[in-house]
C-alpha cells in the first residue's frame, strides 16, 4: 500500500507500506497494490488559512482519485481536528471546514466504488485528546498522533482491512441459560427465567435484541445448550418477552453431548468451517473446552455481570463480525442457511428418499421468459456451470432476439416449505432443438431436473412438435450431467470426439407424467 | 540494560548484526525515522521521558546507554 500523507505516519503502518512525500501528490505510483489517503488537519492558529487548506486537501484527493486505476482500492481515514485554540466560542471555521471534508469523502466514495471511507474518530475517541498528540514528537518529527499508540492503531488497522475486505466470521453459536436469559431453565422454569423487568432481566433483553439486529446483517446464529430440547421450544413459544426465538437459529443442539462434539455437528450441518464460528458461553468451563479440543473457534470471555453485555457485545462485534458493508445477499443468509440445515435434517430423518420429497411440499412455477425475468435468465446462463448441457452464454439482447425469432423460452422457480429459492433454472428451445438446459445448484437433489423437463416437454407436445433434438457440451465443469438426456429416457444418436453428444426423443409415445411430490404450475 | 538497548536498536533500525561500536555515521538504517522510533521505544521500555537536547546527544550506541543510564538515575 501507498500512503499519501501530511505528517509523519511510518510508525503507524505496517513495514512494507510506502509513504508519499509530505502533502505531495506529484507521485501516483502505478505500481502500488492499494493506496491509504491520510491527512490530518493542520495545527495553525489562524482557523480561516487552515480551513481553506482543509478544503485544499479535499481538491487533492479528487486529483488523485482521477490518477488511480479504479480496479484498486483507496482506504482514506476521515479528519479529527486534534487541537485548536479558538479564540473565541462562535468561531466553527476549522470545524465546519473538517466536516466538509469528512462529507466530501463519503460523497467521493458514493461515486468512485474503489474508494472506502472509514473514521479515524473510532480509534482516537478511546483516548483523551492530551494523549492523542505528544508534542515533543511533532516539534522533533511532525508526528501528528503520538507515537506511543502506534500498536492499538496498527491492530485497528489490521481490523479496519478485514472489514474493507468482507471478512467476518459467519456463525454465533449461543449458549441459553445465563447467557441470552438470566437463570436456569430447567430449575427456573419459564416464568422463572430471568429476561424482562428489574435487572438483570433488562440486561438479558437488550442482549438478545442486540444479537437479532446482528443477525440481520447476516452473521448466523445457532444454539449450542444443555436443556431439554422440549423445554427450550416451549419456553420459545410461550415466554413473551423472548426476543430471540426458534425462527431465528439456522441451526441447533439442544442436548447433553459434550459441546466440542455439537459443534462439529453445528459445521458440517451449516457446512461452515469451524473457524468461522464465534462461541458464547457464560460457562468457563465449556469455554475452556472449546478452546483445548477445538482451537480454530473464536471464543471470547464472557462477562460475569450482566450489565456488562453492552459492553461485551460492541467488542464481539469489533473483533469478530463487522464489514465495511452487507449486501442483500447477506440478509438473506440466515433464511438460506436455516433451509439448507433444514433441508439436510429432514433428509436424515427419512428412511426412504421419495418421502423425503414429499415431505418438501415442492411448488414448481414455470414461466414464460418476459421483459421482467429475461435479466436473471440471461445472469443464469453467464453463470451457471455445472449443471449446464450446452453452457451457452447469452446477454438480455441475445433473449430477446431469440424470443422475437420464435424461439421458446421458460424459467422455473422453485419453493418449498423451507424457503422460496426464486428463479433457478432456464430451458431455451428453438423449434424442436433444446439449445440450453441449465438449473442452480442450490435445487440439485431432489430430481427437481427431470420434472422441470418432463413439464416443458409435455407443453411442447401440446404445442404439436412431434420430435424434440438435444445435445450435451463437454466442458471442465459440467461432467456431473454428461449422462442427464440418457437417464432421462432420450435416444443417443451420435457422439463426437471431444465428448459431445447428441440426442433425439419422440414426444409422441412418451411417458411425460411427473411425480405427484412436484406440484408444477406450468405456463 | 546494555542488552535490551542493543535489542531495541536492532528492531528500529531493522539490522540484527550490529554491536556496541554502531553509530548513526557507521550505519546508514539509523536515520531520523529509526532515531524517532528508537525513542518512542525507549521512553516505552524504560519508563522514562527523554527530552530534546538528550535526543540529539544519542549519535551512537555508547551514546544512548549514558543518556538512558543518567535518566534512570535521576
Amino acid at each position: 500500500m501507498f500512503v499519501f500523507r501530511n505528517n509523519t505516519v511510518e510508525r503507524f503502518f505496517p513495514k512494507d507500506y510506502t509513504f508519499s512525500g509530505y502533502d505531495d501528490i506529484s507521485l501516483v505510483p502505478s505500481d502500488a497494490d492499494g493506496y491509504v489517503w491520510f491527512y490530518q488537519a493542520p495545527l495553525a492558529f489562524d482557523t480561516f488559512s487552515a480551513s481553506e487548506q482543509v478544503r485544499a486537501y479535499s481538491d487533492k484527493l479528487d486529483y488523485v482519485m482521477q490518477c488511480i486505476d479504479p480496479g484498486k482500492t483507496v482506504v482514506a481515514l476521515t479528519m479529527e481536528p486534534l487541537y485548536s485554540v479558538p479564540f473565541t466560542d462562535d468561531d466553527h471555521l476549522l470545524r465546519e471546514a473538517v466536516e466538509e471534508y469528512n462529507h466530501n469523502l463519503f460523497l467521493l466514495s458514493d461515486t468512485n466504488p474503489n474508494l472506502k471511507v472509514i473514521d479515524l474518530s473510532e480509534f482516537t475517541s478511546a483516548y483523551p485528546g492530551e494523549e492523542l498528540i505528544d508534542w515533543k514528537f511533532y516539534f522533533l518529527s511532525q508526528m501528528g498522533l503520538n507515537p506511543r499508540l502506534s500498536k492499538p492503531f496498527q491492530e485497528w488497522w489490521r481490523r479496519k482491512l478485514d472489514s474493507i475486505a468482507l471478512r467476518r466470521k459467519k456463525c454465533l453459536v449461543l449458549d441459553l441459560d445465563n447467557t441470552l436469559w438470566g437463570g436456569v431453565l430447567g430449575e427456573d422454569g419459564i416464568d422463572g427465567i430471568k429476561l424482562s423487568g428489574d435487572y438483570p432481566g433488562k440486561a438479558f433483553h437488550f442482549f438478545q435484541e442486540a444479537i437479532l439486529s446482528l443477525s440481520k446483517s447476516g452473521v448466523i446464529l445457532a444454539v449450542c445448550s444443555k436443556n431439554n430440547e422440549a423445554d427450550v421450544l416451549e419456553a420459545w413459544e410461550k415466554n413473551p418477552f423472548m426476543v430471540l426465538r426458534k425462527e431465528h437459529f439456522s441451526a441447533m443442539r439442544i442436548n447433553w453431548n459434550d459441546k466440542a462434539s455439537n459443534l462439529k455437528e453445528l459445521a458440517s450441518e451449516l457446512n461452515i468451517g469451524l473457524d468461522s464460528f464465534v462461541f458464547v458461553d457464560d460457562n468457563p468451563t465449556e469455554r475452556e473446552l472449546i478452546r483445548q479440543m477445538l482451537p480454530m473457534v473464536s471464543v471470547p470471555d464472557f462477562p460475569i455481570q450482566p450489565y456488562d453485555l453492552p459492553q461485551f457485545f460492541s467488542k464481539m462485534v469489533e473483533d469478530y463480525f463487522r464489514v465495511y458493508t452487507v449486501t442483500e445477499e447477506d440478509r438473506k443468509k440466515t433464511e438460506q442457511y436455516k433451509a439448507n440445515a433444514a433441508r439436510s435434517q429432514a433428509q436424515s430423518s427419512f428412511s426412504d428418499f421419495s418421502s423425503f420429497l414429499r415431505s418438501l411440499d415442492m411448488h414448481l412455477k414455470i414461466e414464460r421468459a418476459d421483459q421482467f425475468n429475461i435479466p436473471r435468465i440471461a445472469q443464469m446462463t453467464q453463470k451457471t456451470n455445472q449443471f449446464n448441457l450446452t453452457t451457452r452464454r447469452y446477454t438480455d439482447a441475445d433473449v430477446r432476439s431469440f424470443i422475437e425469432k420464435g424461439w421458446k423460452i421458460w424459467c422455473l422457480s422453485v419453493a418449498d416449505r423451507f424457503g422460496d429459492s426464486g428463479i433457478t433454472g432456464t430451458v431455451f428451445v428453438d423449434g424442436n432443438r433444446i439449445d440450453t438446459l441449465l438449473l442452480s445448484c442450490r435445487i440439485l437433489g431432489k430430481g427437481i431436473e427431470g420434472a422441470f423437463l418432463k413439464s416443458v416437454l409435455y407443453s411442447l407436445r401440446d404445442e404439436g412438435v412431434k420430435e424434440v433434438h438435444a445435445e450435451y457440451i463437454p466442458t471442465a465443469k459440467n461432467s456431473q450431467v454428461k449422462d442427464f438426456y440418457d437417464k432421462q429416457g432420450f435416444t443417443f444418436v451420435g457422439g463426437e470426439p471431444d465428448g459431445a453428444r447428441t440426442y433425439s426423443l419422440s414426444l409422441a409415445g412418451a411417458d411425460l407424467t411427473v411425480e405427484d411430490c412436484y406440484h408444477v404450475s406450468a405456463e | 540494560m546494555e542488552d535490551q538497548i542493543l535489542q531495541i536498536l536492532k528492531s528500529v533500525i531493522g539490522v540484527d548484526d550490529i554491536d556496541s561500536s554502531v553509530s548513526q555515521d557507521n550505519c546508514e538504517q539509523w536515520d531520523s525515522m529509526a532515531q524517532l522510533n528508537l525513542v518512542v521505544e525507549l521512553e516505552m521500555e524504560f519508563d522514562i521521558t527523554l527530552e530534546p537536547e538528550e535526543i540529539s546527544e544519542m549519535r551512537t550506541f555508547s551514546d544512548v546507554v549514558r543518556v538512558v543510564k543518567a535518566k534512570k538515575a535521576q
